[in-house]
């Protein structure tokens, strides 16, 4: 620690911070434009001069300058405020100051100044930049003019991003914040440089001209997107949530967010919201009360007792998937309630059960930048949860953590410093960890306690037949590849796991999480910081979901059961809450077929999705804009998600419907709010216990685990590949997420429909083009979709994304890992 | 006796007077005020080419202390420029207190000697934009 003395006050703060780290600590204001807490020190923009005792000749920058032992610092003299004053004077000079029409009016660190420092004439001239603004993409508008050239936008890009879309060009006063070779903006479009410039030169096109920064409300809510559990705070007006604010002091990520986080909002107040509900006569859904509506599904679903079954959607929150239970096991009387297809949890569910004792990842999400070795199971982690794959980046380039990627295809994480990524063959991956498991057994690099753990000698009598010989010819890598990685592996002190879970990952089921887990298990990974396994689950409250016990009880039906069961004729009565299973489970075929032979189909959604339409009732429910509650994130952050705007038409919440229901069914009397429901899991759930409603705060509560370790042995089913096919891969695109980012505008923007990607290789062997639409076809069906090009793929594999309804991926893909394909050009 | 009787005199005497002064009343409407140079009447907006100047930088709607303005932006498709798509003051709420004209930056508002705001249904004391921009 050093102490030293700033404006007459005693601070002690730790010996690497800057002067305006220990400023800041003390309660002491030193204004800033280049600096941001999430970056490295840049002192570019001059305006934190301070005046340092020891010093003096010279001011001194607050945010670049290490403190020492003694120093005795000056933030505010007439010189100082001089110095500042030319700064913006300097600044001013080229801004155009068209505060009237810029956007960032309000929430401009160079107006505040400005202001504050009451720069109203300005003593130097000169003519202003005509800089050409680039309108061309459509979620950032970059008018250089405005640029204040503090660098933020291209340090947030290089940092955390990774992606490094900027790059100061020219010299001199033709200096400006550039693109590759000037040309338009083409990124991944997280927006994380609008979010920090600190004046108008970067600005969100979606929200362009919406609202002033002063006249909106500001909500703090937790994302709805992906399972990461990001904060945000939406900007509200006239009952309509319009944008997302940044707040550096948000949670884990520091206000961070992804492409579909920050400009994915639309979807709640989407002119396609349904705001009645809808009852089907004939072959039309008719606008009803809601009153006819749950009169209707109420008498269908006692007609139909013993033959009900329930999905529901792991977006919903905590209290309502509880009350969903509650309802359909209680007053329905079914067992059968599941989510996700009942494959996408099984890694939680199934695998985490068996093997740690609870349905949870023993990892938290801080572990990644903690870690020595990070063993990232699919570059598609960076896609799934773009939030998480910023930490690894962070983990990677700031804190020196390895990092392994295990994957059948390349990724944007492959290009991290350091980063070795095996591609091996689609499908093989439990046979590539029972084969790392075989080899740390027979090198003896297991940790001491793991023969301890019950089922020890099973494991390593199934472990024998992966030997590394056939691990090679199976997965398609080196002999040697392999035995690195495991010794690697064994060795690191801290070494984390990382698998993303999801409806377009069925391979990520129980058997690859249980390899996982035995892995982790064996090298005695469990329980440590930094250390063990993060299961990325796919969906906002997919560990809440898993929590809340949404799987099927006994003698129930999970959710593959459940649409055989419709297509049997078994089940009489599907309730759906907020699913869309024709489009997001496989084999849509299938699917369509089953949910047409129900007798009685209620979906209860935010739109007339593709399953709403062949439903008998649709009841229209609300966003988590329009709620209160709480998720579980990835990591077991249990976080308050609040209310920002008033229900749109008459939809009611989730909680509301099934809150009506609950009562009639059951007889008991409703619960008031979702927060006598929070209290009554935090009595009777696992791992919630002790926990209240103010206790959460602000940043959540991470929920604690108890891990009972056990070896699970499992077998490596072996994908044969079928010759002259394509391995067909399903997954995530970065823009989207489920099947509810497509009706966000900015996700659609920039990825507004189904596509295909091919290899290099194959993309001169079918002699393809960019944009061209090719046929794929499999066992289960055929569709035409877009050819994309890209690098990542080894020959003979294709992937393509599942979210959208239209050409869905789905009406191909089988739901085995792996999805044999033959591809031919449309005519 | 006296004392009860020179009040009375005293208020004959000025209504004496005044019967030999210049009227004060104004024979409205026939004959019509003399409006000050810095009168506060109905709103107008500067016209600037084929719209109004407003830039729609929502200072007057946030200055309002009445809040009878109602201003929405939007962008011209072409040259990207922020415009105001509605400009609404209702004129039953404004209190005519000139802070629009004050804090517009551009110029756009600015308060003409119209006084004669009488109307028959409230829906006619709405202005809208075009209302209230000056003819070309």
């Amino acid at each position: 620690m050093v102490n030293l003395t700033i404006d007459d006050k005693q601070v002690t703060v730790a010996k690497d911070a800057t002067i305006y780290d220990a400023a800041k600590s003390a309660g002491i204001k030193i204004p800033i434009l280049c600096h941001d807490k999430k970056l490295h020190p840049f002192g570019g923009c001059r305006m934190c001069l301070v005046e340092v005792e020891q010093m003096k000749g010279r001011l001194i920058p607050a945010c670049t300058t290490p403190v020492t032992e003694g120093m005795i610092i000056r933030t505010s003299n007439v010189e100082i405020i001089k110095a500042r004053k030319l700064v913006l004077e300097l600044l001013l000079l080229k801004h155009p100051v068209d505060c009237p029409v810029c956007d960032a009016a309000g929430d401009c660190d160079l107006q505040n100044l400005t202001y504050e420092y009451g720069v109203s004439k300005n003593p130097l001239q000169d003519e202003k930049f005509k800089w050409e603004i680039d309108y061309i993409n459509p979620l950032i508008e970059r008018d250089m003019n405005r640029c204040v050239h503090c660098g933020k936008c291209a340090r947030i890009c290089d940092e955390i991003v990774s992606f490094g879309a900027y790059s100061f060009i020219n010299r001199g006063i033709d200096a400006k914040m550039g693109t590759a070779f000037d040309g338009p903006l083409d990124c991944e479009f997280c927006g994380s440089c609008v979010s920090v410039c600190p004046v108008g030169a970067l600005l969100s096109r979606p929200f362009k001209f919406k609202a002033r920064w002063w006249a909106m409300q500001k909500v703090k809510s937790v994302c709805s997107y992906c399972g990461t559990g990001c904060q945000l705070t939406l900007g509200v007006k006239d009952n309509k949530v319009l944008t997302t604010i940044y707040d550096e002091n948000q949670g884990f990520h520091n206000g961070q967010l992804c492409t579909r986080g920050r400009w994915g909002y639309q979807f709640v107040n989407s002119e396609k919201r349904l705001t009645t509900p809808l009852i089907r006569k004939g072959n039309v859904l008719v606008e009803a009360t809601w009153d006819e509506a749950l009169a209707l599904v109420t008498t269908k679903l006692r007609e139909a007792k013993g033959g009900v079954a329930a999905l529901a959607t792991p977006r919903l929150t905590n209290e309502e998937l509880y009350l969903f239970k509650k309802f359909i096991t209680e007053g329905v009387g079914s067992q059968s309630i599941d989510h996700s297809a009942g494959y996408a949890h099984e890694a939680l569910t199934s695998a985490a059960f068996k093997g740690l004792g609870e349905a949870s990842s023993p990892s938290v999400i801080g572990d990644i930048q903690k870690s020595d070795l990070l063993l990232v199971v699919k570059t598609d982690a960076y896609e799934t949860h773009p939030v998480i794959g910023f930490e690894i980046n962070l983990g990677v380039k700031r804190q020196g953590v390895n990092l392994r990627l295990i994957s059948d295809k390349k990724g944007k994480l492959s290009r991290l410093p350091g980063a070795q990524t095996l591609v091996h063959l689609p499908g093989s991956e439990v046979f590539l960890f029972n084969t790392l498991a075989n080899i740390i057994v027979t090198e003896k690099l297991a940790d001491e306690a793991a023969v301890t753990v019950a089922g020890y000698d099973a494991l390593v009598k199934s472990l024998a037949v992966y030997t590394v010989e056939k691990g090679a010819l199976l997965t398609g890598l080196s002999a040697e590849e392999i035995t690195t990685l495991a010794r690697e592996y064994a060795s690191a002190k801290k070494a984390l796991i990382l698998l993303p879970l999801g409806l377009a990952y069925p391979g990520h089921n129980a058997p690859l999480a249980q390899s996982l887990l035995n892995l982790a298990i064996l090298t005695g990974k469990i329980g440590k910081e930094g250390s063990g396994i993060l299961f990325m689950a796919e969906k906002n409250n997919s560990q809440g979901a898993v929590d809340m016990g949404i799987v099927p009880g006994p003698g129930g039906k999970n959710g593959a059961d459940i649409i055989n069961g419709c297509a049997s004729g078994e089940i009489k009565a599907l309730y759906i809450a907020g699913e869309n299973p024709v489009v997001s489970y496989p084999d849509r075929k299938r699917i369509e077929a089953a949910l047409d032979k129900v007798g009685f189909l209620v979906v209860q959604d935010l739109f007339l999705t593709e399953t709403a339409a062949k439903a008998h009732v649709v009841l229209p429910a609300c966003s988590f804009a329009e709620k209160e509650g709480t998720f579980t994130s990835v990591g077991r952050n249990v976080q308050k998600v609040t209310r920002a705007i008033k229900p749109v038409g008459s939809s009611r919440s989730d909680f509301e419907i099934f809150n009506k229901l609950y009562a009639e069914f059951t007889g008991n009397p409703p619960y008031a709010t979702p927060q006598s429901v929070f209290g009554e899991i935090a009595d009777s759930v696992p791992g919630y216990g002790g926990l209240t409603w103010s206790k959460l705060g602000s940043d959540g509560f991470i929920r604690p685990v108890s891990n009972t370790l056990r070896f699970v042995p499992v077998e490596a089913a072996v994908t044969v590949s079928q010759p002259g096919k394509f391995a067909l891969l399903t997954g995530s695109a970065l823009n989207h997420s489920g099947t509810l980012s497509q009706y966000g505008e900015g996700p659609m923007m920039v990825c507004p429909e189904g596509y295909v990607e091919f290899g290099r290789d194959d993309v001169k062997k079918l002699g393809l083009l960019e944009g061209d639409k090719v046929v794929v076809t499999s066992a289960a069906g055929s569709v035409t979709l877009l050819a994309k090009l890209g690098k990542r793929l080894t020959t003979g594999v294709l992937f393509a994304p599942y979210h959208f309804g239209a050409n869905s991926i789905n009406t191909v893909a089988s739901g085995d890992p792996v999805t044999w394909v033959s591809v031919a050009k449309a005519k | 006796m006296f004392n009860v009787a020179s009040p009375l005199i005293n208020g004959l005497k000025i209504t004496l007077q005044h019967l030999f002064k210049k009227p004060v009343t104004l024979q409205y409407p026939t004959e019509r005020p003399i409006i000050g140079p810095r009168f506060r009447g109905l709103h107008a907006l500067n016209r600037f080419h084929d719209r109004s100047k407003c830039v729609a930088c929502y200072l007057c709607p946030t200055v309002c202390p009445a809040k009878c303005i109602t201003v929405e932006a939007a962008e011209d498709p072409v040259t990207h420029e922020k415009y105001a798509s509605r400009y609404d003051i209702d004129i039953l709420r404004c209190i005519f207190c000139g802070y629009c004209v004050e804090a517009c930056p551009v110029d756009a508002v600015k308060m003409t000697e119209t006084f004669e705001l009488a109307n028959y249904k409230r829906e006619d004391f709405a202005y809208t934009q075009e209302m209230l921009t000056d003819k070309k």
